[in-house]
């Protein structure tokens, strides 16, 4: 009986068990901090650099206004997604294999927003200035221009960011009770701080439930949003193959796949640094690997129809970029985006390679590359083949965008890491809820047996009589 | 008080064209017959608008300045060539040249998109740009169909070489990094010579020809003419005219001898400079 | 204000049926006799039953949500509406309406996300009585495995309800003053 398996795991050994995560992982935990700590100080070194010379040492152009920064962008609002939409709807659909896998994807939610909030910021060319989008009252009543998707782009990004990190925080507070039940030190000043004398009570439980299944109400509505917004940003242009009407949809599977992908590297990566191969089992990552291999085959459809509906509409411009994409400069992006993410996830049609916790592992990033270069791909060659033939250029990023791309992956990490050395990345209660309900229900199987032998001895009997 | 006045005007606030009453609306029309790529208009640009030299590597990194450019285009002979184009460096009959510059366009794509209002259309039918208030995020540039908008990737105006920095143009700024720039129709000289209708006491019609856009002034074969597209004696207004070219259209009839066109029109985009075909003989 | 002096007997359960157990003999008991004041359960997951045993809990936080929700969507409307022509002067672009409706609907609907979850969160600090200081005589064991009864009594009664409580085997009762 798969369904029950964790229902004996004593609840004493849960809180046992989490909170040593927090104090003894792996040495690997600290080589992994280290090197992301050195390559955020690299991207640090060359946004200094950027900053004082001019977006020019990037290396973009006149065609080429937007690259790597916004592919990037892109990249991590489409990882945040995950996160906090599978939570949430797993939550309102009453999965319980959600239970011990939802804090770190909420937490890698919200540290993904951070880092994909930092590509705006670095990429406009007078980031001093960079206040002026927020609308803020001023003498000269001069606001900022809601017509504009980046508008949107920044009130759909704070929102996301204020919700998520909010539904992660209120599903931690019991979670950091039991922390500061047990913790000395500068840990205990900080868990009471922030449990905010959660006691366990019925009151606060029933006003918990309420308010989490509410939250998640608003969250599965508003992740959709987010990314149909990030769509927007090129949707709503008119450059050709950017103003395309299923970018939205197709946005969102992306972002859906890509972060179900990411779930799928951290899972591997916390079970084994922290020791979780008690709660991260490969029952839950069969489900996983088969949300992510579903999610891969809607966004396989919605690309695949993309190119189908310009090669039938014979749009001249359109068409034009869409044969540069693909025996153009740019062509091996597309066609590592397309055995990347599109052919690779078959390999998880089979069983042996969703119950490979490795394997799955090294198939997640080669997943995560796929859809990175579908964000490149997405940006790049249009631009590079525009409306204007005269300006037509092929430009590659140069070094200062790939180390701070580079960068933003120790960033997300360095901050993944600290948040799970602080923070109990297997939520304690909900794990003891699900040892709980199936415990129950196992017993309640049990009781059906009983009263099975019960139907057969009387029958018998009857029988013998 | 702000929601006052919005409630006040709202069927005004609704609606499209919100300028459209205004005596200007600045035009423009090139003859491409008589375009001789000279590049003279180019170089006025650069002198009046303040543009910054880029020297060679960076023209060739594509981040050089010039608000206005000639295009180059070649067309493959049709028939039998006399000249194996493989063997010369261009085909034998030369090329197309199209002077490109800010086409103004009263649809502009590049104006909503801006997350800090920093471009918007004037009364008189300009696509305005605010170079303090830009911010660089070059989604302008961008959704830009003729890519004519410049950006500063560089801090070019602090490196202007010597005896340059002295032939500024003292009538508008120089331009700092990060921040995004374009063809204004040389707006400094519309400002001027707006003033100078208004001290002869009429405001709303500047006579046609009283001031010349650079480029319209350097231009050795008067191939550019520049005006006000309401003004219906102008010269550029007849010129549309006489080429049956119109606002508000999609796609303009042309029939065999009309050359009026407008670059990119199918996008909707509104743009307010027409081009007159270059005709050439196909049998030469 | 003289502050009234509260007596609590607090009694820790290895399991939530033990609890409830308990709970149902304090009733009958305080049918007869009117010992008990008020009854709280503290546990280290949710049990959504605990409503039929202590009765209702008035919660109304989607309330809260609703009205949020409505009050965010209006405010974001009206701030990009209101936004869009309080300029110094009026900026029409791209030959669009000064006000457009469809993009101000983006706005809006994020506007009502963000404030409805905001009232959403403003309503559970209410109702759930946090933040607060920690009871003097919270039991840790309460967020590891046990489930905890706290009995408010007055001092007369106290050895009939500790009785009662002990009877269902408790493994821990405590008595507080405060």
């Amino acid at each position: 009986m798969s369904d029950y398996k964790m229902k004996d795991i004593e609840w004493a050994k849960i809180n046992k068990d989490v909170l040593e995560s927090l104090e003894s992982p792996r040495k690997a935990f600290w080589i992994v901090l280290g090197v992301c700590a050195f390559l955020v100080s690299l991207g640090v070194a060359a946004e200094i650099y950027q900053y004082n010379q001019g977006l020019g040492v990037a290396l973009m152009n006149r065609p080429h206004f937007w690259q790597l920064y916004i592919s990037n962008f892109v990249f991590w609002i489409g990882m945040s997604h995950s996160g906090t939409l599978l939570s949430a709807i797993l939550l309102l659909t009453k999965a319980d294999w959600r239970k011990p896998i939802y804090r770190f994807a909420e937490a890698m939610t919200l540290f993904s927003i951070l880092t994909a909030a930092i590509f705006p910021v670095i990429h406009l060319g007078r980031v001093w200035n960079m206040y002026w989008v927020l609308p803020y009252p001023n003498e000269r009543t001069i606001w900022p221009n809601f017509r504009s998707p980046l508008l949107w782009d920044a009130a759909a990004i704070t929102t996301y960011a204020t919700s998520s990190a909010l539904f992660l925080y209120i599903g931690m507070i019991p979670d950091l009770a039991i922390c500061r039940d047990n913790a000395k030190g500068w840990r205990k000043k900080l868990y009471t701080a922030l449990s905010m004398g959660w006691m366990g009570r019925a009151t606060e439980w029933l006003a918990f439930r309420k308010t989490y299944v509410l939250m998640a109400c608003f969250l599965v509505p508003l992740a959709v949003s987010v990314h149909s917004i990030v769509a927007s940003d090129f949707a709503m242009s008119i450059m050709p193959d950017w103003h395309i009407t299923s970018f939205p949809p197709y946005f969102v599977a992306g972002a859906l796949y890509s972060g179900c992908a990411a779930i799928i590297t951290l899972f591997v990566l916390l079970r084994y640094v922290f020791r979780f191969e008690a709660y991260m089992t490969t029952e839950i990552m069969d489900k996983t690997a088969k949300l992510t291999f579903a999610i891969a085959m809607v966004w396989n459809y919605l690309n695949l129809s993309e190119y189908a509906s310009i090669w039938y509409s014979n749009d001249m411009f359109e068409k034009e970029v869409l044969l540069e994409k693909f025996f153009g400069p740019y062509c091996w992006v597309v066609w590592g985006m397309l055995l990347c993410a599109t052919v690779a996830p078959f390999a998880m049609a089979f069983k042996k390679v969703r119950h490979s916790m490795w394997g799955m592992f090294w198939l997640s990033l080669v997943l995560q590359l796929g859809m990175w270069l579908e964000r490149f791909q997405i940006v790049s060659p249009p631009l590079a083949s525009n409306h204007e033939p005269w300006t037509w250029a092929v430009v590659w990023p140069g070094l200062v965008q790939l180390t701070i791309t580079l960068a933003s992956f120790g960033w997300f990490t360095m901050l993944f890491l600290i948040f799970c050395k602080v923070f109990p990345s297997v939520s304690m209660y909900e794990v003891k809820e699900m040892v709980f309900h199936r415990r129950k229900a196992s017993s309640r199987t049990e009781l059906e047996d009983l009263d099975k032998v019960k139907d057969e001895m009387v029958k018998l009997e009857e029988k013998l009589a | 008080m702000g929601l006052k006045r919005m409630l006040e005007n709202w069927s005004d606030f609704r609606k499209q064209d919100y300028y459209e009453d205004e005596p200007y609306m600045w035009g423009m029309s090139i003859d491409l017959n008589k375009c001789i790529g000279c590049g003279a208009c180019v170089t006025a640009c650069y002198a009046e608008n303040n543009l910054p030299t880029v020297g060679k590597e960076h023209y060739a990194s594509g981040h050089s300045m010039h608000w206005m450019r000639i295009e180059r285009y070649w067309e493959e002979p049709e028939g039998e060539a006399d000249i194996d184009i493989k063997e010369s460096e261009y085909p034998e009959r030369g090329a197309h040249y199209i002077p490109m510059m800010c086409q103004q366009c009263n649809h502009a794509p590049c104006e909503p998109v801006c997350p800090v209002a920093a471009t918007y259309h004037t009364p008189d039918g300009l696509n305005a740009q605010v170079y303090n208030r830009c911010i660089g995020s070059r989604y302008c540039g961008n959704n830009c169909p003729y890519k004519v908008r410049y950006f500063n990737f560089f801090d070019f105006n602090t490196e202007i070489p010597h005896p340059l920095e002295m032939q500024l143009n003292p009538d508008l700024s120089v331009r700092s990094k990060g921040v995004m720039e374009k063809c204004t129709f040389c707006v400094q000289r519309i400002r001027a010579a707006k003033d100078a209708a208004e001290d002869e006491g009429h405001r709303d019609h500047i006579e046609d020809g009283s001031f010349q856009t650079a480029c319209q002034q350097s231009c050795p074969t008067e191939a550019i003419v520049f005006g006000n597209l309401r003004d219906e004696a102008s010269a550029v207004k007849q010129s549309w005219e006489a080429h049956e070219v119109e606002l508000n259209r999609f796609e303009q009839d042309k029939s065999e001898d009309i050359r009026g066109y407008r670059v990119l029109e199918e996008l909707n985009v509104e743009p307010c400079v027409m081009y007159l075909d270059r005709v050439r003989d196909t049998e030469a | 204000m003289r502050k009234r002096i509260k007596h609590f007997l607090f009694a820790t359960y290895e399991d939530f049926d033990k609890a409830r157990d308990a709970i149902a003999e304090l009733k009958m008991l305080d049918l007869k006799e009117m010992v008990v004041q008020n009854i709280e359960i503290y546990s280290p997951i949710e049990h959504p039953e605990v409503e039929e045993i202590l009765g209702e809990f008035h919660q109304p936080i989607q309330r809260f949500t609703f009205f949020g929700a409505i009050s965010g969507a209006i405010g974001a409307f009206l701030l990009v509406a209101a936004a869009a022509q309080s300029m110094f002067t009026v900026q029409p672009q791209g030959g669009k309406p000064v006000i457009p409706l469809p993009m101000d609907i983006v706005i809006t609907y994020e506007g009502t996300i963000l404030i409805g979850v905001l009232s959403t969160l403003a309503a559970f600090f209410i109702y759930s009585g946090m933040p607060r200081s920690l009871k003097k005589h919270y039991n840790e064991k309460v967020s590891e495995d046990q489930i905890g009864v706290e009995v408010q009594v007055l001092p007369k009664h106290r050895e009939k309800v500790r009785e009662v409580l002990a009877r269902c085997n408790a493994s821990e009762i405590r008595e507080v003053t405060l």
